[in-house]
C-alpha cells in the first residue's frame, strides 16, 4: 500500500496551494475519529496541513463541506468525491472555477474490521474522472468494472430492510446529493411524516429519497457507511442508477458537460412499463 | 344484453371495489375524462380524480403517498408527448414515471398497482377504456395493504 506516499504528495501540494494563496481552504481528512476513522477537516493554514491524513479509513464524502467560506476551496477527493463535485457543478450548486480538485487514485476503503466496504467492492471508478491535480498510485490497477451484485426485488427483502430503519436520516445527512434546504420529510406543511411513523412512512422516505437521487447517485456508499442500523437500502438506488444508465446513457459525475438525465429529455424516450406502450416509445 | 346485465354487480353491494387515485393533467386528460362523461362512455366508478396543472407537476412522492395512505392503485395521465400545454412538462414526467415504476417494482410492489398513460382532450372513449383496464388490473391484485403503520403483507 502506498497511502503514505500519496499522503506526502497531497500534503506537499496542499501546503503549496495554501501558501500561494491559490485556495483559501482545503477540505481533507485528519485522524481522530472513533474506530480509526478519519475525520473531515478544513485546513486553512499551511502549517496545519501536517495533520492531514490519507488512509484506508477516509470514508465520509467531503462534499458537504465545500460551500461557504471565502475564496477558492480545494478538495482531497477520492474518485467518488470527485464525481460528486462534478455532479454538483452540473447541477449548478458549485462553480468549477471555485473548486480545485486534488484527485486521488483509490483502491477502496475498509470498515473497522479491515474488510473492504461493499460500495468499494462494487466500485468501478478508481480514478477521478475530473481533476486539477492527480495523485497517482502505480500499485492500483485500472478497474474496468466492479463486482456485480444480484438484485433480489422481493417484497420480503424490502420489508426486512425497512424494519431495521429508525428514520434517523443519517443517510440523508451523509449524502452529497441531499442538499435541499428543507427536506420533504422535515416539512410541516404538507406534513409528509406523522409523529409516529409506520412502515408506510419509511417506505415514503426511502422511495422519495431514491427518486430524488435518481440518476444522481455517485455510488460512494456514504449512506450505507453512515447507517447505524445496518440497513442495506442502497440496492434501490443501485437498481435505479443502472436503469437510468441503461435507458438514458447517463452516469452522474463522469462528465462536466453532460446534462443530468432527469433534467433533460428526448422526444423518443422509451416508455418502459407504460399502459398501452410497447416499451419502445412511438 | 341480458347476459351482460347478469354480470353487472348489483348496486349497493358491500363487495370490495378498488380505490384508484387518478392524477390527470388539466389540459388533456382531465378534459378527456370530461368528454367521457359528456359522451356517456361507461367506466367503473373506481377512480378518484385529482386535477393537476401538468403531468410534469406530479411529484413522484404524491404517487407513493397515495399508495401509503391506502389507495389500491394509482393512475397518471397527461397530454401525449409533444402536445404538452407547457411544451415539455410531460417529457420530464415520462422519465420520472419510467424510473418510478422501476423503483416500485424493485421494492417488491406489483407493477400493476401504478399505471401511466397519455389521454388527449378528444379521447373520451380512450379514457373510459383506460379506466376499465386499470380497474381490472388493480382488482385482480386485491386490496392494498400498504397502510399507515400497518403491515404490507400483500402489496
Amino acid at each position: 500500500m502506498s497511502f503514505e506516499k500519496q499522503r506526502d504528495e497531497v500534503a506537499a501540494l496542499c501546503k503549496k496551494l495554501l501558501a500561494d494563496g491559490a485556495v483559501s481552504r482545503v477540505v481533507g481528512f485528519r485522524e481522530g475519529g472513533v474506530e480509526g476513522m478519519s475525520l473531515p477537516y478544513i485546513f486553512t493554514d499551511p502549517a496545519g496541513v501536517d495533520m492531514l491524513t490519507w488512509n484506508s479509513r477516509c470514508l465520509p464524502n467531503l462534499n458537504g463541506y465545500l460551500t461557504g467560506g471565502e475564496g477558492n476551496t480545494a478538495i482531497v477527493a477520492k474518485p467518488c468525491d470527485a464525481r460528486a463535485v462534478v455532479a454538483l457543478i452540473s447541477e449548478k450548486q458549485l462553480r468549477r472555477e471555485d473548486i480545485h480538485i486534488i484527485g486521488l487514485v483509490c483502491d477502496g476503503m475498509v470498515d473497522a474490521n479491515g474488510d473492504p466496504l461493499p460500495a468499494c467492492v462494487e466500485c468501478s471508478v478508481n480514478c477521478p474522472p475530473v481533476y486539477d491535480d492527480l495523485i497517482d498510485d502505480p500499485d492500483v490497477a485500472e478497474k474496468t468494472g466492479g463486482e456485480q451484485v444480484s438484485n433480489d426485488t422481493s417484497l420480503e427483502r424490502f420489508e426486512a430492510e425497512i424494519d431495521k430503519c429508525i428514520l434517523c436520516f443519517s443517510c440523508r445527512q451523509a449524502c452529497y446529493g441531499c442538499y435541499c434546504q428543507t427536506c420533504f420529510m422535515d416539512r410541516g406543511s404538507p406534513g409528509w411524516q406523522p409523529t409516529v411513523p409506520g412502515r408506510g412512512d419509511k417506505m415514503l422516505y426511502h422511495a422519495g429519497r431514491t427518486m430524488h437521487l435518481a440518476g444522481r447517485c455517485v455510488e460512494c456508499g456514504a449512506c450505507e457507511n453512515a447507517c447505524a442500523s445496518g440497513v442495506d437500502i442502497r440496492y434501490l438506488i443501485r437498481e435505479v442508477t443502472n436503469f437510468v444508465g441503461e435507458l438514458y446513457d447517463y452516469r452522474a459525475g463522469m462528465d462536466l458537460d453532460a446534462r443530468p438525465a432527469m433534467l433533460s429529455y428526448a422526444a423518443g424516450d422509451r416508455e418502459v412499463g407504460f399502459l398501452g406502450g410497447d416499451g419502445d416509445g412511438h | 344484453m341480458s347476459q351482460a346485465k347478469a354480470q353487472d354487480p348489483a348496486p349497493h353491494t358491500r363487495e370490495w371495489t378498488p380505490r384508484i387515485v387518478a392524477f390527470l393533467c388539466n389540459w388533456c386528460s382531465y378534459a378527456g375524462a370530461d368528454l367521457a362523461g359528456t359522451g356517456r362512455n361507461q367506466y367503473p366508478p373506481s377512480v378518484r380524480v385529482i386535477r393537476v396543472p401538468c403531468s410534469g407537476r406530479i411529484n413522484p412522492i404524491y404517487i407513493i403517498k397515495a399508495l401509503v395512505d391506502g389507495a389500491d392503485g394509482v393512475m397518471v395521465s397527461g397530454c401525449h408527448p409533444g402536445d404538452c400545454h407547457y411544451l415539455a412538462g410531460n417529457f420530464y414526467a415520462r422519465r420520472r414515471f419510467t424510473v418510478l415504476k422501476r423503483l416500485l417494482t424493485t421494492m417488491g410492489l406489483s407493477p400493476d398497482r401504478v399505471h401511466f398513460t397519455w389521454v388527449s382532450a378528444s379521447e373520451g372513449a380512450r379514457f373510459a377504456g383506460v379506466v376499465r383496464e386499470v380497474t381490472e388490473k388493480v382488482a385482480a391484485l386485491g386490496p392494498s395493504r400498504i397502510m399507515k403503520g400497518g403491515d404490507m403483507d400483500e402489496l
